[in-house]
């Protein structure tokens, strides 16, 4: 690493001090005594404002130069009116499998992270995008797991970047995030959800009705009870996170299969008293590639954020498929 | 260099832009061509963080309410700095589109006999919040979305970055976006163009806003020469997590939740006694950081952030799963704490910028103060159409975007759809954007935006915060001054084509230290203290100077700031107390 500056300047001033040493003995015992001490109080002042210079540049700022010290996450975010710095943070490594566009290949890259009991891997990429490699990438937008942003892999397991613990999910100092690896890639740790958007309009996810005017007039209320609201509530908490569709395997061997995600949406609004898609619905999914493409194992659901549980959703689709085949018999 | 005409035009993607598309799409019929233009995936924005609920009369009868009652509520919440027409309007407005959402799928909570439940919020007199949980905004924007999906002739472009606003003679309207995805520029162009964007809460550190939320669309329209409203006033959302200000929700004492100081006093009977939690927000962050200037609020040990508690302990088991299942999740994943065992830290952050670009009562943007322009509007949080005025009340923000959202679509739609063939400008304009990004990338700078952006933060956060100074609004602004030079020598490292987010948030940056410096100067001016903007040194409401709206517009000489008469009505301004 290439001294900065201001390192220059604090080891010049602490090797100023046999110099001092020398023109005091010169200013005490030599005859010269009042011009060496003059110049000593000139070196005591200058060496005390190039240490006190020196020093604050290298503990405060040479954090920022690249690589040349572990970024303190969270200190940063610190005013001054707000109180004092954050003390004791933990270094953990965090490994980012980062996707080159230009070579459609993985790059490993390491850094190292100061992290504090809040500090989340969301928090921790920021960081790093902005003190350490700027050309990093994830996409993230709220920051209270709402949005769905920010959907990767952390340590093998599909997680939301923004409510992931760091330190927690630390396992002997070091943390992997990698991108959703069943989405097509674009840069980094983001995804390209075209295809993904794509399923999820497939269903038709639009609350239909076939009193048109009333539904944009809106003079009346629909009459719902708690019961009719709860019997789709669960499915309807979906932030389109692309986390259930990475998980399952079956969408990884079959592409066709519309997926956790899209299926769970068709359910949530086939459940819905107000919807008047009727029989339509039931028939969309009744195919090898809607619901019957499930083989419920279960990874989608144990993957949401949200806790929608998709792979009930479907189940739930396939009796009421059932249900209405026997009923038309 | 793409030109891409279309009928309809809307720039950004939150409730009001999507309810913009919607109604612009239903009330022409399906005939016009309409697109949305979206930073993020249209599904993501800010929108989706709204927790407490939307405001509106629907029950009259039955809960003792009136929209004359939520006139004033939100008339006095104001500090009277609303324009009363417009409030009119949004009263008027509000109840059908709560009915509108519970018809395109927001599960609202019920009451008995299917009706739609209504919770209390602070500065309203009677409860009149529908909510969903305490996820409304994002029940509102998935239906929204799933009911554009719906339309099937409305384009959606998700995660194209605008970057700069044409305006032309001819009424032509339209910008250049950049497309994250492969940094392709593209010129849209049409007769009616809506502006959503949203609000600019993050040119402030510690804010409860997503990270989309810079004020692109108003600090687009002002670099265009369209003049921006009552910028001063931002208002600080009394309960914000610490140390990271994730909101919590207004809800949670709507629900029953108690503020207490270090000593557990339930301090608001000091500042508000008739309302208590209550209290409209700029009181209760005013009373929040009285307490803690006043040595009775406790630090994080980590971030040393001082903050006070935010009691849910005492409400009835089974509430908070019910109603604030989202802040459990919330304090639980992000600080370990049970909210029914413990109680949550909270300081205030900022939260909604009440001030935007200028439009009338029927959300057109105006071209001068008085004169508005043709086939342009703005709508939502970007939109100041002076309704909140000094200081904006829970649940109302929701309302307003819809009102407004609807009211701009259906005109947009009505306009006009007839381009001429001139493309001329747009395409120079595309190249010259083209260009400008490209010289961007080149340039050999010295500055790191991150760090500058911080700065920034730094400087709003200490002078510009709850409790604002003379002395310290003018560092700011000088402050902002070297900050906005230094702008000039950023660098891009991310030289890339496909998603550079670097890139993106070199340009966030140039919006934000626009908006900053706006807010500082528009602060500086208004001497007295009303609603929001509390100057130590005029501590009393001044209604004979400042009972007027600041209109701030770019002129070749810089920022000229001028005034504008508030519209008053039935209500005439009092002392406000609560």
């Amino acid at each position: 690493m290439r001294a900065s500056r201001y390192e220059i300047f604090m080891y010049a001033s602490i090797a100023a001090v046999p110099a001092l040493i020398f023109l005091i003995f010169l200013s005490t015992y030599a005859g010269a005594s009042a011009v060496a001490s003059a110049l000593s109080y000139l070196l005591i002042i200058a060496m005390a404002v190039f240490f006190v210079t020196g020093a604050k540049e290298v503990f405060v700022h040479a954090r920022y130069q690249e690589g040349a010290r572990p970024i303190l996450q969270g200190e940063r975010r610190v005013y001054p009116h707000m109180g004092r710095p954050i003390r004791g943070a933990e270094v953990v490594s965090l490994n980012v499998r980062r996707f080159n566009s230009e070579t459609n290949k993985f790059d490993e890259a390491s850094y190292k992270v100061n992290a504090t009991k809040h500090t989340t891997v969301l928090g921790a990429l920021l960081d790093i995008k902005s003190y350490s490699d700027n050309t990093l990438s994830v996409r993230c937008n709220c920051r209270m797991g709402i949005c769905g942003s920010c959907g990767v892999v952390v340590n093998g397991k599909q997680k939301l970047a923004c409510e992931t613990n760091l330190l927690e999910s630390s396992e002997n100092g070091s943390v992997t995030v990698s991108p959703m690896l069943g989405h097509p890639m674009l840069k980094d740790l983001a995804d390209n959800f075209d295809d993904f958007f794509k399923r999820h309009i497939s269903v038709s996810p639009t609350l239909e009705r076939k009193d048109v005017k009333e539904k944009y007039a809106a003079k009346q209320e629909y009459k719902m009870s708690k019961e009719d609201t709860d019997k789709f509530l669960p499915y309807s908490y979906c932030i389109m996170c692309g986390l259930c569709l990475d998980a399952c395997p079956v969408v990884n061997s079959n592409p066709n299969f519309v997926g956790p995600q899209a299926l769970s949406q068709a359910y949530r609004y086939h459940a819905d008293k107000r919807d008047q898609g009727g029989k339509r619905r039931l028939f969309d999914a009744d195919t090898a590639d809607g619901a019957w493409g499930c083989e419920f194992a279960g990874a989608c659901s144990s993957a949401c954020p949200k806790g929608v549980d998709p792979a009930a959703a479907i189940q739930l689709l396939k009796s009421d498929i059932m249900k209405n085949m026997l009923e038309e018999e | 260099m793409d030109v891409l005409d279309y009928d309809v035009l809307i720039l950004g993607s939150g409730i009001a832009g999507l309810t913009a598309a919607i109604h612009a799409y239903r009330s022409s019929g399906g005939k016009v061509r309409i697109a949305i233009v979206s930073k993020l995936h249209a599904m993501r924005s800010h929108s989706v963080a709204a927790e407490g609920g939307v405001s509106g009369v629907l029950y009259p009868q039955l809960d003792k309410d009136s929209e004359e009652l939520h006139a004033y509520d939100t008339v006095k919440g104001s500090d009277y700095l609303a324009d009363q027409d417009a409030v009119d309007v949004l009263v008027k407005g509000a109840p059908k589109e709560i009915k509108f959402f519970d018809h395109i799928g927001v599960p609202w909570n019920r009451r008995e006999q299917g009706r739609i439940m209504q919770r209390p919020f602070g500065g309203m007199t009677v409860p009149r919040t529908a909510f969903a949980a305490d996820k409304t905004g994002f029940f509102m924007m998935r239906a929204l979305y799933d009911e554009v999906l719906g339309c099937k002739d409305i384009d959606i472009f998700h995660e194209h970055f605008a970057t700069s606003l044409i305006l032309q003679k001819d009424g032509t309207s339209g910008f250049v976006a950049m497309d994250l995805a492969n940094r392709e520029i593209k010129a849209f162009r049409s007769k009616s163009t809506i502006i959503a964007t949203g609000g600019a809460s993050r040119v402030f550190g510690f804010t409860t806003n997503s990270y989309s939320n810079t004020g692109d669309g108003t600090a687009m329209a002002y670099r265009a020469g369209i003049p921006v409203k009552d910028m001063e006033f931002v208002q600080f959302h009394p309960t914000a997590l610490v140390p990271s200000g994730i909101l919590i929700t207004e809800a949670a004492r709507g629900e029953g939740g108690y503020l207490r100081n270090s000593d557990g006093r339930r301090f608001m009977e000091d500042y508000a006694k008739s309302k208590m939690e209550l209290a409209p927000r700029d009181i209760v962050s005013r009373a929040i950081i009285t307490e803690i200037n006043n040595g009775k609020g406790l630090v994080d040990d980590e971030s040393g952030m001082k903050y006070v508690y935010l009691d849910l302990r005492h409400l009835e088991p089974g509430k908070i799963d019910e109603r604030l299942p989202m802040i459990k999740e919330m304090t639980i994943k992000m600080l370990n704490i049970d909210p029914s065992k413990e109680q949550i830290p909270i300081r205030p952050a900022a939260h909604f910028t009440m001030g935007g670009i200028h439009t009338d009562i029927h959300g057109r943007v105006m071209k001068s103060p008085t004169q508005p322009h043709d086939g342009l509007w703005a709508a939502g949080e970007c939109a100041c159409v002076s309704v909140h005025g000094a200081n904006r009340l829970g649940s109302n923000s929701l309302s307003q975007c819809s009102v407004w959202g609807r009211m701009t679509g259906t005109a947009a739609a009505k306009k006009s759809m007839k381009l001429g063939h001139d493309r001329g400008r747009f395409t120079i304009e595309a190249e010259r954007e083209a260009a400008a990004l490209e010289s961007l990338l080149d340039r050999k700078g010295d500055v790191n935006p991150y760090e500058l952006k911080e700065e920034m933060h730094e400087v709003m956060d200490t002078h510009l915060y709850v409790y604002r100074n003379m002395k310290g609004m003018a560092y700011a602004r000088e402050k902002l001054r070297s900050i906005y030079n230094r702008y000039g020598r950023v660098y891009v490292s991310d030289k890339g084509n496909t998603y550079n987010t670097n890139l993106r948030d070199v340009l966030e940056l140039r919006n934000l230290i626009d908006l900053a410096s706006i807010i500082t100067e528009c602060a500086i001016r208004r001497k007295e203290s009303r609603g929001a903007h509390v100057v130590l040194e005029h501590p009393k409401r001044d209604d004979k100077r400042y009972l007027k709206h600041t209109i701030a517009q770019r002129s070749l000489r810089g920022m000229k700031v001028s005034y504008i008469p508030v519209k008053l009505g039935q209500f005439e301004p009092q002392e406000r107390k609560y």
